[in-house]
């Protein structure tokens, strides 16, 4: 076999290395396990073992590297612009600050701290209008669509799958020019029925129920391009209810609302869970959409807690203080996980 | 036979160990932001100095704005930045600490500030040491592209003869329209981008007789009578029409697209941006012109960032040739003048500002001649994009779209700025 520049690799090496490791104990397994039995199994356990954790560590060692730095970074004030001490540049012009971000953030008058507390609430807002919504739109129709005949279900599941699979990037354009204050057809619309133009993205005084219509914007856009994944999940879940139930419902009088809501929704329970954490994930990390449609305009009235991270990390080099956003970002969405899981779970199987 | 090839083997590896070293030219690699009429002004003289300099080798490599941001702040605390850098000159006092020193034999300060104006070498030093030296005069105040068409579709006075920024205003009131839904479809004065704001305000203040730093520099004064002055200008004139703040600023119909899309008579922004709003708008059929503003008050004191240029950083196994190239396309006035045209930038020299050849090519540069000694450094601060981006422009932002008072808007400015100074 011609040996590509990839055998070079020195990673490729530690592969080859690992599989020869793995073949040897494989092979030295089979030899003893033709004497003892008991002694082979143990050695099959540890070339499972090594044949997974290998990979796993070799997966996971820069992801907790990083994870590693983040920590050590939000208890101090480092910038990547000053040299700062000697051990990995922390101390001196990066000086150690203990839970002083933590404090700022709860307390603070800088900027920083007043930017991430809009930037917090906007989040929460956004991931709280998001979930809900979600769930309105996909669930009934992913149960329209699985009334459907089975002629047209696979063509109206691909059109409506499809925004998933369009970059964010794309998705914010198309809606930019879709909300532009002068162009777009959405002020068309309202100018043709004599109504006043409204500058969507940039007009910080409009609002809804207490949120801004910059927010309103985005959320729409958001929900557009993300609700064909939860629907298809929901497809998925539907299809696996036994038809039995459903008649045995129908038997006994139920109509339709009460087979959906007495038979469905209860057996759907573990993928609503699942629907609503990841929904719940996405949400809070929600970013690109945002920094292409306002990056956080206007007056931070969409500035939410990843894009806050981005530009204090990127763009103003507050790596400290962002590590420290992000220590937050992460306790919030494990605690909502939690909750969420706590709330939904269910002790059955169907 | 094994013997053999394990001799063979020492002898190669010695023999490539003691390969020399210096035979190769020397490589020096010069990291660039992405900006096409740049990158076009640095190439040709790249060639020259390698054709006068055959033994060395310069590398170019360009990277978009925000990834150049994300691959210094990586690759200078790692050490694996390249020679050349190019910086924003106001960004020095951020990353001086990771920045190689000028050579005195290369340039002194005192050589520097006798070379360049004022504005563009004051980023470059910090604590009285020069690490750098400046390609452009970064200068956002007062320039103002005018669409002559409209102009004279308003029947107004072309060129305009202003005398007084009360001038400026009568004609952007003539110049404004709204559509028949009552949004407006043109800006008379396009000044609420986040550029426009912050010079206007900043030099606003200085012709008032005022300033934004304190006595010695550890802090702003944003919340003084000349401060208020300037603002309520600025909400006066989007009181009287000039233009709309919601509809114009820097995210929706920013002050390039707006203006060669016919979207706006006059736009308050630098002379950059007549390169870009050629290249990009090619079939922008409307006349126009590139001119100056009056000033509010006095002289015509502004304040300015120090542009774009070039550093060395002190990893660099080839410093001497990087700053003998640094010095090579900065400080010759030939070779600056060069890129000053291809990259449509006013020069950081006086030298060059004033050469034949700068006032043939460049238009608009002979117009600032009377205005650019007038312009003063910035001033070193924790954290300039913080306080331009993030405080000075949504603040005055508010102001203008109603949502904060003029006092709500400066005591916050001057809170959240002084923040900055921890």
């Amino acid at each position: 076999m011609p040996c590509t520049p990839l055998c070079h690799h020195p990673f490729y090496i530690f592969i080859l290395f690992i599989r020869w490791c793995c073949m040897n104990l494989t092979a030295t397994g089979e030899g003893k396990s033709m004497q003892k039995q008991k002694g082979g199994l143990a050695i099959t356990k540890l070339r499972f073992v090594a044949g997974v954790t290998v990979p796993l560590l070799l997966y996971e060692s820069l992801g907790i590297f990083v994870l590693g730095w983040a920590f050590v970074l939000m208890f101090f004030d480092y910038s990547s612009g000053r040299v700062g001490g000697p051990i990995l540049g922390l101390g001196g012009s990066n000086p150690f600050v203990g839970l002083g971000h933590f404090i700022e953030m709860i307390k603070g008058t800088s900027v920083e701290a007043n930017l991430f507390r809009v930037s917090l609430r906007n989040t929460l807002v956004f991931a709280v209008a998001i979930l809900p919504l979600n769930l309105v739109i996909t669930l009934p129709l992913a149960w329209l669509l699985e009334s459907i005949g089975r002629r047209f279900k696979s063509l109206y599941r691909t059109i409506y799958f499809l925004p998933v699979l369009t970059s964010s990037v794309g998705v914010a354009l198309i809606w930019m020019s879709m909300y532009d204050p002068q162009a777009g057809w959405i002020n068309a619309i309202i100018r043709m029925f004599g109504g006043k133009p409204i500058s969507w993205l940039s007009d910080p005084r409009a609002g809804f129920a207490g949120v801004s219509v910059a927010m309103w914007a985005v959320i729409l856009a958001y929900l557009w391009q993300d609700y064909g994944y939860n629907m298809v999940i929901f497809i998925a879940a539907l299809q696996g209810i036994p038809q039995e139930l459903k008649d045995a419902a129908m038997i006994d009088g139920a109509n339709v609302w009460q087979a959906f809501t007495k038979i469905t929704i209860p057996l759907i329970r573990p993928t609503m869970l699942f629907v609503c954490v990841m929904t719940m994930l996405s949400s809070f990390q929600v970013f690109d959409i945002i920094q292409v449609m306002t990056n956080g305009d206007p007056g931070n009235q969409t500035q939410v807690l990843m894009l806050d991270i981005y530009k204090n990390a990127f763009r103003y080099q507050n790596l400290g203080w962002a590590a420290a956003e992000s220590f937050v970002l992460f306790l919030i969405v494990m605690g909502v996980t939690l909750f969420q899981m706590r709330v939904l779970r269910t002790d059955w199987e169907y | 036979m094994k013997k053999l090839m394990f001799v063979l083997v020492l002898a190669s590896l010695l023999l490539a160990a003691c390969g020399g070293a210096d035979e190769g030219p020397a490589v020096v690699r010069m990291w660039v932001h992405t900006n096409t009429a740049f990158i076009a002004g640095y190439e040709p003289i790249i060639a020259a100095y390698e054709a006068a300099h055959p033994n060395v080798d310069i590398q170019l490599e360009n990277f978009d704005y925000e990834l150049y941001l994300q691959t210094l702040q990586t690759a200078m605390p790692a050490g694996e930045e390249a020679d050349i850098l190019q910086l924003f000159g106001t960004w020095i006092s951020q990353y001086y600490e990771r920045l190689a020193p000028v050579p005195a034999n290369v340039m002194t300060v005192e050589q520097a500030k006798q070379t360049f104006y004022a504005a563009p070498i004051g980023g470059y030093i910090v604590n009285g040491v020069l690490y750098g030296m400046p390609q452009e005069f970064n200068m956002e105040y007062g320039g103002v592209l005018v669409n002559k068409t409209k102009f004279e579709a308003a029947s107004l006075t072309y060129p305009p003869q202003w005398k007084t920024m009360d001038d400026v205003l009568a004609d952007a009131v003539a110049l404004a329209e709204t559509d028949s839904a009552g949004m407006m479809s043109t800006a008379g004065l396009h000044f609420t981008a986040a550029d426009p704001i912050s010079a206007s305000f900043l030099a606003g203040i200085k012709q008032r007789g005022g300033d934004y730093w304190n006595a010695d520099h550890t802090g702003f004064t944003f919340n003084t009578p000349e401060a208020h002055a300037q603002l309520q200008w600025m909400v006066d004139a989007v009181k009287v029409g000039a233009v709309d703040p919601v509809v114009f600023n820097d995210s929706t119909n920013f002050v390039i697209d707006a203006f060669f899309q016919g979207k706006v008579g006059i736009g308050y922004i630098g002379t950059w941006a007549i390169a870009e709003g050629q290249a990009n708008f090619p079939d922008f059929a409307d006349e126009w012109d590139y001119i100056y503003l009056p000033p509010v008050q006095g002289d015509p004191v502004f304040v300015a960032d120090s542009g774009w240029g070039l550093t060395v950083s002190p990893n660099s196994k080839h410093q001497d040739v990087a700053w003998d190239f640094v010095k090579f396309i900065t400080a010759d006035p030939k070779n600056a003048a060069q890129w000053n045209i291809a990259s449509g930038t006013i020069p950081a020299m006086p030298a060059v500002a004033k050469s034949a050849e700068i006032a043939a090519a460049m238009l608009w540069v002979p117009k600032a001649l009377d205005i650019l000694p007038y312009g003063e450094y910035l001033g070193n601060m924790p954290d300039r994009d913080l306080v331009m981006y993030e405080i000075i422009y949504p603040r005055i932002l508010n102001a203008l779209q109603g949502v904060e008072t003029v006092d709500q808007a400066l005591e916050a400015i001057d809170t959240e700025a002084n923040s900055t100074f921890k």
